[in-house]
């Protein structure tokens, strides 16, 4: 069957060469100028007849070839045919960024990939933007898929990721605002895997974090944040929640809030399970007699910083850890959740930059 | 470049020229073997060059011939052209102990005789250099539309294969029955 069609083609392909032999043999008696006819036959530009092509190799070649592609060329590959659409989709592309965002009322979704090139799509209705995220889908992973969305689009996403049947993959998710019920749509839409959640908007009360901590992604995610909760009970929920989940060691939760009152219910709810504490960090025994949880505290000598809003941090730690080992900058798992929270205020100013750099 | 020279796969060739050796010279004499291709011209190849290929290293891995029984039995590969073999052992040779670099520059210039090489070395499990050829096969589609890219790879439309298939199957058909209709006439 490969024969035949590599046959087809060279024969399609002579055909082709031989109509252009014509028309130039055709034109050049017509003009009588039988001297030229081999000088210009010999100058025609026409691609060699190859004898092995892209359609002699086996799947595992091209697969491998279609590996060097950039995205744009894996992407035109794609709509050459059907067989060269499946052994693309077949092997996915890293997308270093997927933001998906709103600007102007118009829904915006910009690819960062390779680190320096941009796929940017702007389209005036939410719906064609969707598209694009689907067939994105297909075809790539994302590292980090971020959420930037207006208010007025919330609903939409959340129609869509509510009833689509596709998952994506990504290895951090960012909210930087949002609703509860689009970001749980969100989330059940994402594959095993997930190594960092941030969610970033203010809004989120009790009962929306107990929904959010029955997510399993979030449950086993290593790294997660809610910026601005307006509750205090986040601290010992999530302990709570690593307990009962024997969290792996390292994984880790870090909360901002304007309200008091969340390291003193900590200590209320985990009194029994105290092993340490000071006005800085409470450690905490688990089920697991390896892990311990550490409760700290964002207070240091910059105290005008860590004022208001308030910073948490909870991490799994293993039960053999000194306290000497404790790390005692906070600033530095601070600025994770909060980059602006820095001393420098020229390096600031370069990260926020970095972070609008593809907003245009 | 490793001089070639013609021969055949059964009859032991004559001398040909070695291969170029790495400019310390080794201490310890260092063991050769024959291929040849399509073209039956015999390639005398270093054993330290053949390492680049996994399928003939572990050929001649435990063969433990001398240098008259290796010259008397070059590897036949009746698949690969001469020309496109005399490129990989130049490039093993070339590479021969030393680590690869990150990009090659001595891929072959015509695109007709990419797609070869990448038969050959995939054939041959040459790691390095098929990562190499891949990456220039690649670079033949940079920027290329759909189109372009049909064009250049000669890649069949879905309705050219469809119509391709119907083809075949039509023509399968006719000579089913004309087998069928001679083998009835044989019976009569």
């Amino acid at each position: 069957m490969r024969n035949d069609v590599a046959n087809r083609r060279r024969s399609f392909r002579a055909l082709k060469i031989l109509g252009i032999l014509h028309i130039t043999v055709v034109r050049t008696l017509m003009s009588s100028d039988l001297k030229n006819l081999t000088e210009k036959t010999a100058k025609l530009s026409i691609d060699p007849i190859y004898e092995t092509n892209w359609c002699d190799m086996p799947a595992e070649i091209k697969l491998e070839c279609i590996g060097k592609m950039k995205f744009n060329e894996r992407l035109s590959l794609r709509c050459t045919a059907k067989a060269e659409r499946s052994l693309v989709d077949s092997q996915k592309v890293e997308i270093d960024e997927g933001r998906f965002g709103e600007d102007n009322e118009q829904s915006t979704f910009v690819l960062l990939i390779d680190n320096k090139r941009y796929f940017v799509k702007d389209s005036k209705y939410m719906n064609d933007a969707f598209e694009l995220l689907n067939y994105i889908k297909k075809v790539g992973d994302f590292k980090t898929l971020y959420f930037s969305l207006g208010f007025a689009v919330l609903f939409a996403v959340y129609e869509r990721f509510h009833t689509d049947d596709g998952l994506f993959t990504a290895k951090e998710i960012e909210f930087s605002n949002g609703i509860f019920n689009t970001v749980v749509a969100v989330l059940r839409k994402i594959k095993n895997g997930v190594e960092s959640i941030k969610l970033r908007y203010g809004g989120l009360d009790s009962d929306q974090l107990a929904g959010i901590l029955a997510i399993p992604h979030v449950q086993n995610v290593s790294y997660w944040h809610i910026h601005d909760y307006e509750g205090t009970d986040s601290l010992h929920k999530v302990a709570q929640m690593w307990i009962d989940k024997n969290a792996k060691l390292g994984s880790t939760f870090q909360v901002s809030n304007y309200d008091d009152g969340s390291f003193a219910e900590f200590l209320e709810h985990l009194d029994d399970r105290i092993l340490s504490k000071n006005e800085q960090r409470v450690r905490i025994r688990t089920n697991n007699a390896d892990c311990h949880i550490l409760l700290e505290r964002g207070l240091n000598e910059i105290s005008e910083i860590v004022d208001f809003p308030q910073y948490f941090r909870l991490k799994v730690i293993s039960a053999e850890m000194k306290e000497s080992e404790y790390d005692n900058d906070c600033k530095e798992w601070i600025c994770i959740m909060d980059p602006e929270v820095s001393s420098d205020s020229d390096n600031s100013s370069e990260q926020s930059d970095d972070v609008h750099e593809y907003d245009d | 470049m490793s001089s070639t020279e013609q021969g055949t796969s059964s009859a032991a060739p004559a001398e040909p020229t070695t291969a170029p050796e790495s400019a310390a010279a080794p201490e310890v004499p260092e063991s050769f073997y024959y291929v040849h291709g399509k073209d039956k011209v015999v390639h005398k190849v270093s054993a330290g060059a053949l390492q680049h290929s996994a399928l003939i290293h572990g050929m001649i891995s435990n063969l433990g011939y001398t240098e008259e029984q290796a010259k008397a039995n070059p590897f036949p590969f009746e698949n690969i052209d001469g020309d496109i073999l005399q490129m990989v052992v130049d490039w093993c040779n070339q590479h021969k102990g030393k680590p690869t670099p990150p990009e090659d520059t001595n891929l072959p210039k015509q695109k007709e005789k990419l797609f070869d090489l990448v038969l050959a070395v995939n054939y041959l499990e040459i790691k390095e250099l098929l990562t190499y050829c891949c990456k220039q096969v690649a670079m033949m589609v940079k920027g290329k539309s759909p189109e372009e890219i049909r064009e250049i790879w000669m890649i069949p439309t879905d309705a050219e294969d469809e119509a391709a298939e119907k083809e075949a199957k039509k023509r399968a058909g006719k000579e089913a029955a004309g087998e069928t209709a001679a083998a009835a006439g044989d019976a009569k």
